[in-house]
């Protein structure tokens, strides 16, 4: 009887203090996702950056990386043919896409993800398409869209390739995996994210995402402050600095091919 | 950059033009956003300017008197010019019509300067030229308030150059531009200044039009770019001293004949940039 109370005076005390027993949540996964650098240096002379982007994977895993910047409002003028001659023909607002987009995959996006996801996550030009608004007078809309794209993969904005993921050999961790790729100088400064989507059978398991800013630095940063919190100073100063330079030069080279001074 | 400002840097000493027509495009062309181009390259323009002028001023090519007329007759064209482009603007066929004045333009003068340089490369050198006095030019003999030029050798209405600078101002700041190229053919086949001293004053005069461009440009719009500026100013400024060491090798006739070639040359790739069919038929709208 004692024993039969015993068992249930216990059963009820471990059903009451079960929240209290049971271990605690997994600590935070550690990151699996490694950036360098963090930060970008726009300085005199950027002309884009590499960044490298390491992490590990299960090992059935495939990997997709995007690098992606805010959404924007752009303004175009759409240009017509008017008898032989191409003009103006009225404004094209084109919003609600990405600033900038790089896509990689460690194979191609096609067989790492659905087309359901793909879009989800908007990760190729088709399913930006479904998500960007065109106000424009003339209907063509697919026109636009793809001049549009033309135009951000002209720039460096978009760049989207089926690979450039390497996939390393396994170890105890899981699978490693290692990108490279330029962030291109047509990126303003601001601040940016690289995702990593890991995939299996079509669909993202696990995704994590880091910030990566960009940042101007040293002269380029000093004159950016100037222009646009002192802009009557730095007009003065533009154009000083500039009538000195000529007329240095000018010394610097009259001295050098010694001309004599005087008319013709 | 610093290749496109020497390069730029050399006509400007060469011919006497600020290079505004072909650094722009070439800008755009290596990425630059249009509005920074432009801005910067006004003020890369007073760099290669400046250093013109000095070399010119000691070449004695710098007529002061005469530069200084047509640059206040520049700037109240330029005051003009700006309001028209305004209203343009407004109407939504500035980028139509800037690229039309500029066909038309260069087109007229590069095909006359070009024409006329050749005919007279054809002739006898040292057979001296006859200039007989055209109806025209009487008429503008008669006009009040007439002014000797010693150093360009010209005697003229002061309302002839200023009217000129007018004209030259407006279509300048249509079409964003120092407007060199149409103010040389100008003084010289207008107001019959020495190929020299017209190249000389163009350059005193472009040096502070470009000044006020740039001081407005910086003040109003932020697209001056200081960085890119002296990147450029460090090609330009070099440029322009061979440039003009080069242009005093050459005959008047044979630097003409240069420039309305590379008149020409812009011409024609503005021409067929209106009819060929664009691969991209979005432009981005400047200051967006």
């Amino acid at each position: 009887m004692i024993h039969r109370s015993m068992k249930i005076a216990l059963t009820a005390i471990l059903i009451v203090s079960a929240p209290w027993l049971a271990p605690a949540a997994a600590p935070p996964q550690e990151a699996r996702l490694r950036v360098s650098p963090e930060t970008v240096n726009m300085g005199t002379f950027y002309g884009g950056a590499t960044v490298r982007v390491e992490g590990v994977t299960g090992p059935d895993e495939k990997v997709v990386i995007v690098v992606r910047g805010g959404k924007v409002t752009e303004v175009f003028n759409k240009v017509g043919r008017v008898g032989p001659i191409w003009v103006n023909t009225g404004k094209v607002t084109i919003s609600g896409v990405p600033s900038l987009l790089l896509a990689f995959s460690s194979e191609p996006l096609g067989a790492c993800l659905t087309r359901a996801a793909i879009d989800k996550y908007g990760l190729d030009l088709p399913a930006i398409k479904k998500q960007m608004r065109i106000e424009s007078k003339t209907p063509d809309y697919g026109r636009i869209a793809d001049d549009y794209f033309l135009y951000k993969t002209k720039q460096g904005s978009y760049h989207l390739v089926n690979g450039g993921i390497r996939m390393n050999q396994p170890d105890k961790d899981g699978l490693p995996y290692t990108l490279e790729f330029v962030l291109p100088k047509s990126a303003p400064p601001g601040q940016y994210e690289i995702s990593v989507l890991e995939c299996r059978r079509g669909e993202v398991v696990q995704s994590s995402a880091v910030p990566i800013k960009v940042v101007e630095v040293g002269f380029s940063a000093l004159v950016a402050w100037l222009a646009t919190q002192h802009p009557s100073s730095y007009g003065i100063i533009s154009v000083v600095v500039a009538m000195l330079a000529g007329f240095g030069i000018d010394f610097i080279a009259a001295r050098l091919f010694k001309r004599k001074i005087g008319g013709h | 950059m610093v290749g496109a400002g020497a390069m730029v840097g050399f006509l400007s000493g060469l011919f006497g033009v600020s290079g505004g027509f072909l650094l722009t495009p070439v800008l755009i062309m290596l990425g630059i956003p249009p509005t920074v181009a432009a801005a910067s390259d006004s003020c890369q323009i007073i760099a290669g300017s400046s250093s013109g002028t000095a070399a010119h001023f000691r070449l004695g090519n710098v007529d002061v008197r005469l530069g200084t007329v047509l640059l206040l007759g520049g700037l109240a064209g330029g005051w003009l010019g700006v309001r028209v482009i305004k209203i343009l603007r407004a109407l939504g066929t500035a980028d139509f019509a800037i690229t039309l004045t500029y066909v038309v333009m260069l087109g007229l003068i590069g095909g006359y300067m070009f024409a006329e340089s050749l005919r007279n490369l054809r002739r006898d050198a040292l057979v001296p030229k006859s200039h007989r006095s055209t109806r025209g030019e009487s008429f503008l003999s008669k006009l009040p308030l007439q002014m000797d030029f010693p150093r360009s050798q010209i005697r003229h209405s002061v309302l002839v150059p200023f009217f000129l600078g007018g004209m030259v101002g407006i279509v300048a700041a249509i079409m964003g531009v120092g407007g060199g190229f149409i103010m040389v053919p100008m003084m010289v086949y207008l107001l019959r200044m020495p190929m020299h001293a017209a190249v000389g004053t163009d350059l005193f005069q472009i040096l502070f039009t470009c000044a006020g461009v740039t001081y407005m440009q910086a003040t109003t719009n932020h697209t001056v770019d200081l960085v890119l500026v002296l990147l450029l100013a460090a090609g330009s400024t070099i440029g322009a001293q061979v440039g003009a060491r080069g242009g005093r090798r050459l005959r008047g006739d044979q630097i003409k004949i240069l420039l309305a070639s590379v008149v020409l040359l812009v011409m024609v790739k503005m021409a067929l940039g209106l009819l060929l069919t664009p691969e991209i038929q979005l432009i981005p709208v400047k200051g967006h």
